[in-house]
């Protein structure tokens, strides 16, 4: 119904009573839905006497529309006219809706399909094949870029955060020792009185942020909440040069307890995820670097069961130019330059997860490794990582062997490589070794004699 | 669309707001409760402006409260389909950008942007046309056509489009 724009302007009307007629008319048209009033106490006879004098003025305008109608052909033709356009309008496809309405033509929608986006805006959903456009033509931007997608997790992995209740007395030194929150990019350590937390930023985060970004577009995914995300993000990225609408909370995932790359409008083939936990990537274990955990206060190691002194309670932090952010930016800086770089195939069929899967298998290559009684349950798991690495695992010694994997010197495997001259490790050589993704020296791994 | 209207509200009063001053209080709790709120048929209220009549009160058995019908003179904003309306921008992203024009939120997708804005990632996001003459960015303002909206209770979303004439950025904030 084309009644709104033949009405009288309503820029000019002075009397709510011609306003009401207005409104009735144009809500009428658009969405008979919407009766939710403020005022909906009122029960006065001035009221009733208002809303009858709105009914008698719709009725009229109905009755000439009618009269036109029918006496007039051109008014039938132009019906028909309207009546075409609005098909042609319901072929949207419907990509996607905000509050409701479709983002392509505003008609409004009814059921919650599609993906929320709720990182973006909490009313925004997009469907599966709009994300897929989305995805491809953000692939082609990224790479004209020379860049790729990097999805950071938070806890452990970017910075260390406590309640402050939980900060124990061989911590209590920290609470005179934070950094002002005037200009965080200045600082590490910082008491945020409001959420009672302190967060401590990993060694060289910010160094590692700068030049990460140089070579990736950077999201934050965590499973903590909303509000949390949004304060950590504002500690490591003040500036919001990094982060801008792209800091994804657990209150954003589509699944409980997993992340997912599906509210992501990357594609899979060009995305790298850093995080400490694997378990949260079940489906997305290819594009996961594991990240050794960042552990400074107590309260985490205990979380994760170590009975070690924290690094809080020692007064002492991971290395700057050593620790585990400076290892694996080496790492992204040679995934990104062999993808970009040293691939032949057409940039669009590279996937990076392949990359991956090559720089990790050189690591260890040229290795052969034995096992010597490792606890059962640790064995696969040891194997599998060394394999990925490009280890060669026997399980019989010979010659070709030049890692006996031992917690004990006194087996006879162990006994074998000491007498052969073979490097004789703990099992946490591989582990680290996969951690940064560098053999790392093996005398800094030697299996002590058991007491 | 801004309309000046007059509306009607029954208030109730505490007893302890009785005494010289009690349209004076009433007046101030009318524009603390109706400032600011929005109503699907109206739209947002902007402004109260004036009290056209304070009908006689009518005490509340048991609670000692009095309830009074008060008609107000106030200023409505309310978005339609079809209007032009100016706005700031609030977001950029690859789906489009947002915009907001007092307390409606707008989002134009980039369906509704035209074919010869392309979206550039980076520090500021924006979407420029390929010689650079135009680009829209945060804070830019920008002249947009509504093309649904949807009014809740304290929100007032639309859809906006700037695929069509006259339409765009008329603001550009690094010219500024
Ligand atoms: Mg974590
Ligand atoms: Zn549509």
């Amino acid at each position: 119904m084309s009644f709104a724009t033949d009405s009288p302007s309503p820029l000019h009307s002075s009397s709510s009573d011609d306003f009401a007629t207005f409104l009735d008319t144009a809500l009428d048209s658009n969405s008979p839905s919407h009766q939710d009033e403020i005022q909906n106490q009122d029960d006065d006879d001035d009221d009733d006497d208002n809303a009858q004098s709105v009914r008698i003025k719709r009725h009229k305008v109905e009755s000439i529309e009618e009269t036109e109608a029918s006496t007039s052909e051109g008014t039938v033709k132009q019906n028909l006219v309207v009546a075409e356009e609005s098909v042609e309008v319901d072929v949207c496809s419907h990509p996607g809706s905000f509050g409701n309405m479709c983002i392509r033509c505003g008609q409004k929608l009814d059921g919650e399909s599609g993906v929320t986006l709720s990182y973006i805006h909490k009313d925004l959903r997009l469907h599966d094949q709009e994300i897929s456009r989305l995805r491809s033509t953000d692939m082609k931007d990224l790479l004209r870029h020379k860049k790729l997608n990097l999805v950071l997790d938070l806890d452990h992995t970017l910075l260390n955060s406590t309640m402050l209740m939980d900060l124990n007395s061989e911590e209590g030194h920290l609470t005179t020792e934070t950094d002002s929150l005037e200009d965080v990019s200045k600082g590490s350590l910082f008491k945020l009185h409001h959420i009672h937390m302190m967060t401590k930023l990993r060694p060289f985060v910010r160094t590692f942020l700068k030049e990460a970004s140089k070579m990736f577009e950077m999201y934050i995914y965590t499973m903590g909440d909303r509000p949390y995300a949004l304060e950590m993000a504002k500690l490591l990225d003040p500036g919001g040069e990094y982060f801008n609408s792209k800091v994804i909370s657990r209150d954003d995932g589509t699944q409980k307890h997993q992340k997912g790359l599906d509210v992501l409008l990357g594609q899979e083939s060009a995305v790298l995820i850093l995080d400490d936990t694997e378990n949260a990537w079940m489906k997305h274990k290819d594009n996961l670097i594991l990240m050794e955990r960042y552990n400074f206060f107590a309260s985490s190691c205990r979380q994760f069961g170590f009975n070690c002194k924290s690094l809080a309670e020692l007064k002492s932090d991971e290395s700057e130019p050593d620790g585990a952010l400076a290892k694996i930016l080496e790492v992204l800086k040679q995934v990104h330059s062999r993808f970009f770089d040293e691939l032949q195939e057409d940039l669009a069929g590279r996937d990076v997860r392949q990359v991956l899967k090559t720089v990790r298998s050189e690591v260890l290559s040229g290795c052969v490794l034995v096992f010597s009684r490792i606890v059962h349950s640790a064995l696969p798991s040891l194997r599998k990582m060394s394999q990925q690495m490009g280890a060669i695992c026997l399980t019989e010694l010979d010659p070709s062997v030049t890692h006996v994997v031992a917690t004990d010197v006194g087996t006879e495997k162990s006994r074998w490589a000491v007498k052969e001259g073979k490097f004789l490790v703990h099992p946490r050589w591989i582990e680290a070794t996969n951690y940064f993704w560098e053999k790392q020296p093996e005398e800094n791994f030697i299996v002590k004699k058991k007491e | 669309m801004f309309f000046h209207i007059v509306l009607e509200r029954n208030m109730q009063l505490h007893p302890r707001y009785f005494g010289r001053n009690l349209r004076d209080n009433l007046v101030s709790k009318l524009m603390k409760d109706v400032e600011g709120t929005c109503s699907g048929r109206h739209g947002f209220v902007v402004a109260v402006t004036g009290i056209e009549n304070i009908g006689k009160g009518l005490i509340r058995d048991g609670t000692g409260f009095v309830t009074f019908p008060v008609k107000y003179q106030c200023v409505v904003f309310r978005p339609f389909k079809g209007e032009i309306l100016e706005a700031v921008v609030t977001m950029v992203n690859k789906m489009g950008f947002f915009a907001e024009a007092g307390p409606v939120q707008i989002f134009v997708s980039n369906h509704l942007i035209p074919d010869d804005m392309e979206f550039q990632s980076g520090d500021i996001p924006n979407y420029t046309t390929s010689d650079g003459s135009v680009k829209i960015q945060k804070d830019s303002e920008v002249r947009l056509k509504i093309i649904g909206t949807r009014v809740d209770a304290t929100e007032i979303f639309c859809i906006g489009t700037i695929k069509d004439d006259f339409l765009g950025v008329i603001n550009d904030p690094t010219t500024v």
